[in-house]
């Protein structure tokens, strides 16, 4: 065979050379070629095997058939080892759901229909066409769905299978093809193809079967595009409706098209947005872990006006321009690559957008994440540009998914605490509010056994989400709060409609938990200053809550928070202590003035205020007064455990002098007032005027903390007591 | 005879834990880098296929302060073996001095039954359950450092901290949320 093609290679090497010398020739010489590529056709023992499936008669031997073992084998390799064109998926599904052979044949041909690049709809429409001769036994039909759906995304495009949504409708009765046509309904529905008919039948099924997931979700849909017709109500968060189905394609299918990518990345462009990244290339490589790219089907003149499919946008003008006649695409993942898609997606608020978009992502997310074969370093690296994708998405729409807060609440309870720890704990923080009857299991619980046993970094990550997480709870209370009826709706696509009180009570529970974790994790950490820094961080938001976010609550910092940071060694835990005391101070003010003018007060517990003037007294007598460990103080300590500390005058070991974080101050400043002492004698900095100095100086050097909270706390030289009169 | 965790004298800052793996194909992996995560103390990690023991080094052998059985989800044998070794522990151990690593806990829908009942039974242990990464080696790390972090606490070297305290915080629960626990 080799010795007959070797010629014929060469002549049309030869001929195509004179090609360009010799025009009369080329007639002769196109057909030396059309006759070499003929007969390297023949010998392609794929093609031939293709060929043979083609036309192979029904009822031919199956057992002992050895041409059909040879074909076969041929087929199986290619497909497993560089997926099938779209040529030979047509041949092999048309052989497969025509039962030529037995049937255990056929499902070993569905088994190997590994796509590798797109599947042809035409393909697709023949096997339905198969399906509704009804030659097929059940477990054949099933597995036909199953296949349909995990090629679904390569499928060409989708017009005529719209077109057919009736006859793939009628498959719904059937007990055993419900959940999988359900799910094909789901990812085909348009708002034209909803019925009256079609809701009566759902609904009819539904009181057959029960509260099916599928069936939910599918009406859940309907009701979207066509609320008149759907009267039912639904859970604001549903069980996830549709399974997974591609487990027996999935591996084969991700490893064809891993070692496919380099040769398709040529033929897929995302050509849209601002945002170029090779977005499409990844739709080759995982079937799930990708943004498509951005492709809808023209609309076959089922409406009257003309659509503008959202990839041929190209500018800002223009989407402002055709806002009215935009055509979505037909997988709603290709938005997030998007941003022009995504002001679109903003600014419509249709809610089934929403809904595919938020299914496409659950799902995305899930099979990725939670439901991944191997973990190897490619995948890290895809899962974090598709999770920053995410993030910048939800920052662009300025809320979360809420197929990523179910994602994210499963993906803590089986996190180690470093897999893409960066994009996790900002998705984290990005969650809307939770309500606080759920938080403790949905978050608090999950992220303690994270917490206590993951390391200081992890620690100050997990502080700093929180905090992050607090101030946009806050931001959202205070753009959404209407002043009388309480009620937020934190995100639009699901609307999660909370009172004021509901607010509230989450509010207090993340600050609570973070006071408790915060107050442990020193302790065990002990007392790092840089943990000690975030934990002051969160403080900061928490004590402008009433301020700067109208949120009539002020809650105060932990006794294992506060004195840790009063008793610090860094000067910059104390001074920003200070600062936070100084607005606890101006939020209570002005809380006790509300309620003393307005009608409706509002109710801060004296515990409160008493709390708030103990800690007052404590950094007054241990910076300023020099009484640290005397009895109102928070810290008490025997008085024969003191003396055996061999401190003389311990009383005085935390004022401004002496504390360990400012006493390089105190000798700095010693030095400059004394330059020819040899000796030091810090007491000295107290008497008289000297101290006016030195806090002064302590002032220069960018105390700002310490000195809000000096002078505006108390005036100078009044009594303790006064303090405490003062804010109460 | 069962591993008792007081009959014996702690040494001066040194931490013993005992990695016990059926497999054996992780703990030496975690053993190497948590022997390289930790300088300010003298860590000595011991590895065990299962328990008890054996006896002939009992004497000789130090108090073991941790002991991690690690389970591999994807091996209904592997949790088999831990639950048969745990019973020839004493009670003292599950006051803060055991720990549960699980591999494989993203994989796939085989294993879920598998890790409900293994956190049912860290949950009824009062012990935590530490989820980890076992392939990649940041995975490897991460483990350490938490496996030392635990051991850290139950050798008794943090100040003001006990396994117990430790372990009261970080034991396992099983959400009693239907919805979210199941999958798919």
């Amino acid at each position: 065979m080799s010795k007959k093609s070797n010629p014929s290679r060469l002549d049309m090497n030869a001929s195509s050379e004179n090609d360009s010398s010799n025009s009369g020739r080329s007639d002769r010489s196109l057909r030396v070629a059309e006759n070499s590529r003929k007969k390297r056709e023949a010998e392609d023992p794929f093609l031939l095997a293709l060929k043979y499936f083609s036309r192979v008669e029904e009822g031919t031997p199956w057992r002992g058939n050895d041409v059909l073992e040879r074909h076969m084998a041929v087929v199986e390799r290619v497909a497993l080892s560089q997926g099938l064109p779209p040529e030979a998926i047509t041949v092999m599904l048309d052989f497969a759901l025509s039962l030529r052979m037995r049937t255990q044949f056929c499902v070993r041909t569905l088994k190997i229909l590994i796509p590798a690049s797109a599947v042809p709809q035409d393909a697709v429409i023949q096997g339905v066409s198969w399906l509704c001769v009804g030659k097929m036994t059940v477990s054949m039909q099933v597995m036909f769905l199953r296949w349909v759906l995990t090629v679904f995304d390569l499928i060409d495009s989708k017009d005529q299978l719209r077109a057919i949504y009736g006859f793939i409708f009628s498959f719904v009765t059937e007990e055993s093809l419900c959940p999988y046509v359900c799910h094909l309904l789901y990812l085909l529905t348009r708002k034209e193809s909803i019925r009256p008919y079609r809701v009566r039948k759902l609904l009819e099924l539904q009181t057959k079967m029960g509260k099916q997931p599928f069936l939910m979700h599918l009406l859940a849909l309907y009701k979207i595009f066509s609320p008149e017709l759907v009267t039912l109500s639904f859970p604001s968060k549903m069980k996830s409706g549709f399974k997974n189905h591609n487990s027996t394609w999935k591996a084969a299918l991700s490893a064809v098209q891993r070692r496919n990518n380099v040769e398709v990345t040529s033929d897929l462009r995302l050509t849209f947005g601002p945002r170029e990244q090779p977005v499409s290339k990844k739709r080759k490589m995982r079937s799930h872990l990708t943004m498509p790219a951005l492709s809808s089907v023209p609309q076959s003149g089922s409406s009257g006006r003309k659509a503008l499919p959202l990839e041929q946008l190209r500018a800002f003008p223009q989407l402002l321009e055709n806002l009215d006649r935009i055509e979505l695409p037909a997988q709603m993942g290709s938005m997030l690559g998007s941003s022009l898609a995504l002001h679109y997606l903003d600014c419509v608020r249709d809610s089934s957008a929403f809904l595919r978009l938020n299914f496409w992502l659950g799902h995305a997310l899930h099979e990725e994440f939670l439901f991944c074969r191997e973990a190897s370093s490619q995948n890290t690296v895809e899962g974090t540009r598709f999770l920053n994708t995410l993030i910048s998405t939800q920052r662009l729409l300025q809320e979360g998914f809420s197929s990523t807060e179910v994602f994210l609440y499963r993906f803590l309870r089986v996190w180690d605490g470093s897999l893409l720890r960066p994009e996790i704990l900002t998705l984290l923080s990005d969650i809307p509010v939770v309500p606080s009857s759920r938080i403790k299991d949905l978050l608090f619980e999950p992220l303690m056994q994270l917490f206590f046993t993951s390391s200081l970094f992890f620690k100050c990550s997990v502080i700093e989400c929180l905090n992050s997480m607090l101030l946009k709870w806050l931001t959202w209370h205070s753009v959404y709060a209407l002043e009388d009826e309480l009620d937020i709706s934190v995100s639009s696509q699901n609307p999660v409609n909370m009172t004021l009180s509901g607010l509230m009570d989450s509010v207090v529970e993340l600050v609570q938990f973070v006071g408790r974790i915060a107050t442990i994790g020193l302790q065990l950490e002990g007392y790092h200053t840089l943990l000690l820094s975030f934990t002051l961080d969160f403080y900061e938001t928490v004590c402008d809550m009433y301020l700067k976010y109208n949120l009539p609550l002020v809650l105060m910092p932990p006794a294992g928070v506060f004195y840790p940071a009063l008793l610090s060694t860094s000067p910059v835990s104390v001074d920003r202590l200070c600062h936070v005391m100084h607005k606890y101070r101006t939020n209570l003010v002005s809380a006790k003035h509300q309620e003393k003018q307005t009608e409706k007060p509002f109710h801060i517990s004296r515990k409160t205020y008493r709390k708030f003037n103990q800690y007052v007294v404590s950094i007054v007598s241990c910076l300023w007064n020099s009484r640290a460990f005397q009895p109102g103080m928070g810290i008490e300590l025997g008085e024969d455990l003191l003396t055996r500390s061999k401190v003389s005058e311990y009383w005085g070991a935390f004022n401004l002098i002496h504390h360990p974080a400012f006493v390089s101050y105190a000798i700095d400043f010693h030095q400059k007032c004394w330059p020819e002492r040899k000796e030091l004698d810090l007491n000295s900095i107290k008497a008289g005027r000297r101290w006016d100095w030195y806090t002064e100086f302590l002032f220069c050097r960018g105390f700002q903390g310490v000195k809000e909270f000096v002078q505006n706390s108390f005036s100078r030289r009044s009594s303790i007591r006064e303090v405490g009169t003062d804010s109460q | 005879m069962s591993l008792k965790p007081f009959n014996k004298l702690p040494e001066l800052n040194t931490a013993n834990v005992l990695l016990v793996e059926n497999e054996e194909r992780f703990q030496k992996k975690l053993a190497d880098a948590i022997v390289l995560l930790e300088n300010n103390v003298n860590v000595i990690v011991r590895l065990a296929r299962s328990l008890p023991l054996p006896l002939e080094n009992a004497e000789s052998r130090p108090r073991i302060d941790l002991v991690v059985f690690i389970v591999h989800l994807n091996s209904e044998q592997s949790l088999l073996s831990a639950e048969t070794s745990l019973k020839h522990l004493d009670s003292g151990y599950f006051l803060g001095k055991v720990c549960f690593l699980v591999t494989g806990a993203r994989c796939g829908t085989l294993p879920y039954e598998r890790l409900t009942s293994l956190k049912k039974m860290a949950a009824t242990l009062n012990s935590p359950l530490l989820m980890t990464e076992d392939k990649t080696a940041e995975g490897v790390n991460t483990a350490a450092q938490r496996v030392l972090a635990v051991l850290r606490v139950a050798a008794g070297l943090v100040p003001m901290a006990t396994g117990l305290y430790l372990s009261s915080l970080t034991r396992c629960t099983v959400p009693n949320d239907p919805d979210w626990q199941n999958q798919d």
